[in-house]
């Protein structure tokens, strides 16, 4: 988006208002333009909460993972320390698959949160991009690992589900932020071994699946869009991947 | 030794506007990679099998792996062509100055964000959405309401609208801007249809 398109969100009744979240991107890697830092100038003038979004490419111009996340820590602070914002929103990506979801880009979100956790106060957030769409048990799976991993590293906001990688027309749903928000509720203050334990089993579970992922439903046949009820189809597969994370040792305790 | 002052984005511009001038390949290609190689081998990051890190050597290690690969290479302006610096003691006053509590919704939903440390037994802050995933215009308000219905939902994080009354709505023209109001006032509607007006964007 542009600088203009950014700066009007704050225009008219129904706007933004300086307690919503104005996000504005870095560029990969340790990167930014004029458009960022104006936007930014325009929000800190107004008083208002900023988000500053950055996704590290594991496999891009950074390199490995030890790398990324060395990349990652400093992209993190920097968002504090020269571009004034108030939360960062991570999002190690995998070059190959698009994702955050795969075992790289989780351990790399994983590291870089638990070292800024350990040494700062700094506000952090992670978001989500599922290579499986709505309406399958892959893509809550891919979900539940990543919320997991997020909450019991320490992060303090976690936003998504941008389900099929986040390209595609409609396919996304409340569905898979009801994952998310339940598996971060029963994570919640558990050990790290142990959730280790578990993201080791639930990890390798669908990403053998990468390269045929399933492509999953569009909105309007994941709900009915009068009612805005989920189809008794994706609280089936929902009821399935809750039972799968049981298996691998979470208890999610939701009905 | 403390900074003399928090550097501030017009700080920021400051530096971009009178740092050294580097090619953007020459950033990309060689100036990023060959320093993170550097800061993983003086600190020694190796990850082990383990999604999580339960080492804390390790945690302090990427920290001021972190910290210095920052003050060491800058920051780059693809606009300026020029990256700027930062000293450690600027890091850290930054760090230090930055907020340790913002408040996001307003009435019945206002949340807190604050720090968790570790995996504390608050969970994080849930914003649901679409992410800037693209949404259809016919769907927009449904779909938000999905998230605004959800009980672990606490703030929205919106979708993207491709389309405004069918129109593209073109970056950096007046269509993307009566596209960006509209997409903020149909996730109003789809908080208001939920019963939760106060939903943080």
């Amino acid at each position: 988006m542009s600088t203009a398109g950014r700066l009007c969100s704050d225009l008219t009744k129904f706007a933004l208002k300086p307690h919503d979240a104005h996000e504005v991107s870095q560029l990969n890697e340790l990167k930014i333009d004029m458009s960022g830092l104006n936007m930014i100038a325009g929000w800190v003038a107004n008083g208002d909460v900023i988000m500053m979004e950055q996704m590290p490419i594991f496999g891009g111009y950074s390199g490995g993972k030890e790398e990324t996340a060395i990349c990652d820590v400093a992209t993190m602070i920097a968002s504090f320390v020269l571009f004034n914002c108030d939360i960062h929103l991570d999002g190690p990506i995998h070059i190959r698959w698009g994702t955050t979801t795969t075992r790289e880009t989780l351990q790399i979100a994983a590291h870089a949160c638990a070292a800024l956790d350990k040494n700062t106060n700094l506000l952090l957030g992670n978001q989500y991009y599922t290579l499986a769409g709505p309406c399958t048990e892959m893509c809550l799976l891919e979900t539940a690992a990543q919320s997991m991993t997020d909450t019991a590293s320490g992060r303090e906001l976690i936003s998504g589900v941008a389900s099929s990688k986040g390209v595609t027309q409609d396919r996304t749903t409340g569905m898979e932020a009801r994952m998310m928000g339940e598996v971060a509720g029963a994570t919640a203050g558990m050990d790290v071994a142990e959730v280790n334990e578990v993201l080791k089993k639930l990890v390798g579970l669908y990403e053998r699946d990468f390269s045929h992922a399933p492509a999953g439903k569009r909105f309007q046949e994941c709900y009915d869009v009068n009612t805005i009820l989920p189809t008794d189809d994706y609280i089936n597969i929902y009821s399935r991947a809750v039972r799968t994370m049981g298996r691998c040792g979470l208890d999610m305790n939701i009905y | 030794m403390a900074a003399k002052k928090y550097l501030d984005i017009y700080d920021s511009y400051d530096r971009f506007h009178n740092g050294k001038r580097v090619r953007e390949d020459s950033w990309d290609y060689v100036i990023v990679p060959t320093n993170a190689m550097a800061m993983r081998e003086k600190y020694d990051i190796n990850f082990s099998d383990d999604i999580i890190p339960d080492d804390d050597d390790l945690c302090d290690r990427l920290f001021q792996a972190g910290v210095e690969m920052l003050c060491t290479t800058g920051f780059y302006n693809t606009d300026i062509g020029r990256a700027l610096q930062v000293s450690e003691e600027e890091v850290y006053e930054g760090i230090r100055r930055s907020p340790k509590n913002i408040k996001l919704g307003s009435g019945k939903e206002e949340v807190s964000c604050i720090p968790r440390r570790g995996n504390s037994s608050t969970p994080p802050i849930i914003e649901g959405g679409p992410t800037g995933a693209p949404v259809s215009e016919d769907i927009f308000v449904p779909m938000m309401q999905s998230y605004a219905q959800e009980a672990t939902v606490d703030v929205l994080v919106s979708g993207v609208l491709n389309t405004i009354k069918k129109h593209p709505s073109i970056t950096n023209t007046p269509w993307e801007i009566r596209a960006t109001l509209a997409e903020i006032g149909f996730v109003r509607e789809a908080a208001n249809m939920a019963g939760r007006p106060g939903l943080g964007i």
